[in-house]
């Protein structure tokens, strides 16, 4: 019994340390983050954004994107708005992206890194995929109303190497996700707010405010609508197709 | 000159209209809405730009094509202000759709007035299911993964290397278009078909008449590489085959090829008593190039392209000696014949861009650099590699103002005698180009 007793006490005491400081036993990262995948979106589906730069003194310029997706790594954005961009398409296809401008008259290879808009979102950001394609969970932190994600990205082709995601337990939604370069500088943070119903039991934030020490005193604010579920051929989703994506609308 | 006092003023008058207009993007509030109104989608939709350009340039007085273009009228600098209107639609139905792209444009230089407009595509489309479309009519093509020059676009309309983006006028066309994805390792496969017939008064400018053509192009995606198998055959133009491809070797480290082969190219070399002669022999043309994003946001492409079926130096230097004789000849009985005869090889593709075999091409821009929104700075070069000719083209682009583009651009040309940019009109172009798209 004595020596039974004199195993046990440091065990329990590193149990109980490591139940402060270590992830939450228990809780799969990766089941997690599936989980607020399928709150998010649909697998496939349609939806209209709005993406806001506004900058310091107030002054603001809006676009507004079609978007389709189809699985987990299918995805096209059309530019509807404004006049200068109206045409324009950017299509994902696991790791590979294209921008086709309509005066161009051609798909080019593009990287997630860059920004067809300009201002704080980039490429990533227009045509993310869903969170557990792009990002491995290495840890889940219980931090009471919430649980803190550290995500690890799978591929260099990925705009973010890393992403500290902030999960609320109860809706088991994004509230706020830190992005970091591979050198461990933050790039930009970014705030989910005013959860919407949008129908077929697609309950989710209906507004994605962004802001980045690399662009102090800027903002980018992306809204999202009409949001629903929809099914399309894989010919979509090719170079070809690009030139007709309003054609879905 | 006469004409730089008015043109000054005409732009700054724009200037000032514009500026005033800029004010409308800013909002005081930070509530911010999404009216559905927005989205909404209309059957008939148009759009387009209106532009308004001032050019000057310095002539090189005493160059080949100074002599050539200039010879009635001599000069030592030009002005010129560009006015053009592109407008572009669709209508849409169900299965059909209707596309049009109209371009007029009205220029006031030095030397006069003259205007254009074209209708550079309008054909109809049908489309029965995402993976098959037909379309017929006007229709403008852009084969090719090269950002300058496309040696495989057996039937682009040629592009201008210092203005690649632009539209350009199609051709009279026939298409039928099939998509296939996930066949195997092939994860898309994508075959566009093209009857493309010349007649009197349809494409007659691409070749030999009452002609019809195939060209053909099959894209595949493989092992996450672009890949293109092209082929032009028929009686306008010589049989083509070419082979293109792109690919990211690291997210943003992009390599892109071209490959054509022209059986028989027939071409047009300049005698020594400037007589034209026709000759054919096979030409391999081929293009490799890359694009890379750096950490500081810079964009870089290089281009190199080989034209087998270009012109040598020695031809060129053939050409410019002969220009610049019919321009020293001038005063004499003969001179006006020779200058024609000129005119006439440079018309017959002495005096196209880049006539000659070996080129390189250049461009560095910076996004946004100092943390200014929407604001790129980049500089391009195109290198002739025989004769070592460059011209060297500093550019700012501002994209600010919702709809509005504003560009400054510099071009510098620089050459010995005999040489492609020492032998070029100008010897240096400054522009100012503000486009409003609505």
């Amino acid at each position: 019994m004595q020596r039974k007793f004199l195993f046990s006490t440091p065990l329990l005491m590193a149990t109980l340390l490591l139940a402060l400081v270590a992830p939450v036993w228990g809780i799969d990262g990766n089941e997690l983050l599936r989980q607020v995948d399928a709150k998010m979106q649909p697998a496939s589906y349609e939806m209209y954004r709005k993406l806001i730069n506004v900058e310091p003194d107030g002054s603001k310029k809006e676009f507004v994107l079609y978007t389709v997706k189809k699985g987990q790594e299918k995805m096209v954005a059309l530019f509807v708005s404004p006049a200068s961009e109206k045409g324009r398409a950017t299509l994902r296809l696991g790791d590979n992206m294209w921008l086709y401008i309509p005066n161009v008259g051609k798909p080019l290879r593009i990287t997630s890194l860059q920004s067809v808009v300009g201002g704080v979102f980039n490429n990533s950001d227009i045509l993310r995929l869903d969170y557990s394609v792009e990002y491995t969970a290495e840890s889940v932190e219980d931090k009471g109303d919430s649980y803190l994600l550290e995500l690890k990205a799978k591929s260099g082709a990925v705009a973010y190497d890393r992403l500290m995601m902030v999960v609320d337990k109860k809706t088991t939604l994004p509230t706020t996700i830190e992005c970091y370069a591979v050198s461990g500088m933050l790039i930009k943070t970014l705030h989910y707010s005013k959860i919407k119903d949008f129908g077929d039991g697609m309950v989710r934030p209906s507004v994605l405010e962004t802001d980045s020490p690399l662009y102090k005193g800027y903002k980018s604010v992306m809204l999202f609508a009409k949001m629903q579920q929809r099914e399309f051929d894989d010919e979509v989703f090719t170079l070809n197709y690009m030139s007709k994506v309003d054609a879905l609308r | 000159m006469h004409y730089a006092k008015p043109l000054s003023i005409t732009l700054l008058s724009l200037l000032a209209f514009v500026l005033a207009g800029f004010g409308a993007g800013y909002a005081s509030d930070q509530e911010f809405t999404f009216e559905l109104e927005e989205i909404e989608k209309k059957s008939l939709e148009w759009e387009g730009y209106a532009e308004l350009r001032w050019e000057h340039m310095d002539i090189n007085q005493g160059s080949a094509f100074s002599l050539l273009n200039l010879a009635d009228d001599p000069q030592s600098d030009f002005d010129r202000l560009v006015g053009a209107l592109q407008l572009g639609g669709s209508y849409s139905q169900e299965l059909y759709s209707l596309q049009w792209l109209l371009k007029a444009a009205g220029q006031q230089d030095t030397l006069g007035w003259s205007d254009t407009a074209d209708i550079y595509t309008a054909y109809a489309t049908f489309k029965p299911k995402a993976s098959t479309s037909l379309s017929l009519g006007k229709k403008s093509y852009k084969w090719g993964k090269g950002y300058a020059w496309n040696p495989v676009g057996f039937i682009n309309r040629r592009k201008d290397p210092n203005n690649p983006d632009e539209a350009l006028e199609g051709y009279i066309t026939a298409e039928a278009d099939f998509i296939k994805s996930n066949i195997g390792v092939v994860q898309t496969a994508a075959l566009t078909t093209v009857l493309l017939p010349v007649y009197d008064h349809i494409n007659d400018d691409f070749g030999t008449v009452n002609e019809m053509n195939l060209a053909a192009k099959l894209y595949l995606l493989l092992y996450d590489t672009d890949i293109d198998l092209l082929l032009r055959t028929g009686g306008s133009r010589a049989t083509a085959y070419g082979l293109d491809f792109s690919r990211n070797l690291l997210a943003n480290f992009e390599i892109h090829g071209e490959l054509a082969w022209t059986e028989n190219q027939s071409r047009l070399t300049l005698g020594q008593d400037g007589s034209l002669q026709a000759t054919a022999e096979d030409a391999l043309a081929f293009l490799i190039g890359m694009r890379y994003l750096s950490s500081q946001n810079i964009t870089s492409i290089i281009e190199y392209y080989h034209n087998g079926g270009g012109y040598s130096q020695q031809e060129m230097e053939t050409f410019y000696r002969f220009a610049l004789d019919a321009g020293d000849d001038l005063q004499l009985a003969a001179g006006s014949k020779l200058l024609e005869q000129a005119r006439s090889a440079s018309l017959k593709g002495y005096g196209r861009a880049q006539p000659g075999r070996n080129y390189l091409y250049a461009r560095f821009n910076q996004k946004e650099p100092f943390d200014i929104l929407y604001f790129t700075p980049a500089i391009t070069t195109i290198i002739n590699l025989e004769d070592s000719s460059y011209s060297l083209t500093p550019e700012l682009l501002y994209t600010g103002f919702t709809n509005w583009e504003i560009r400054l651009r510099f071009s510098w040309l620089s050459g010995a005698g005999f040489t492609e940019y020492g032998e070029k009109q100008n010897s240096n172009k400054l522009e100012l180009r503000l486009r409003y798209f609505f």
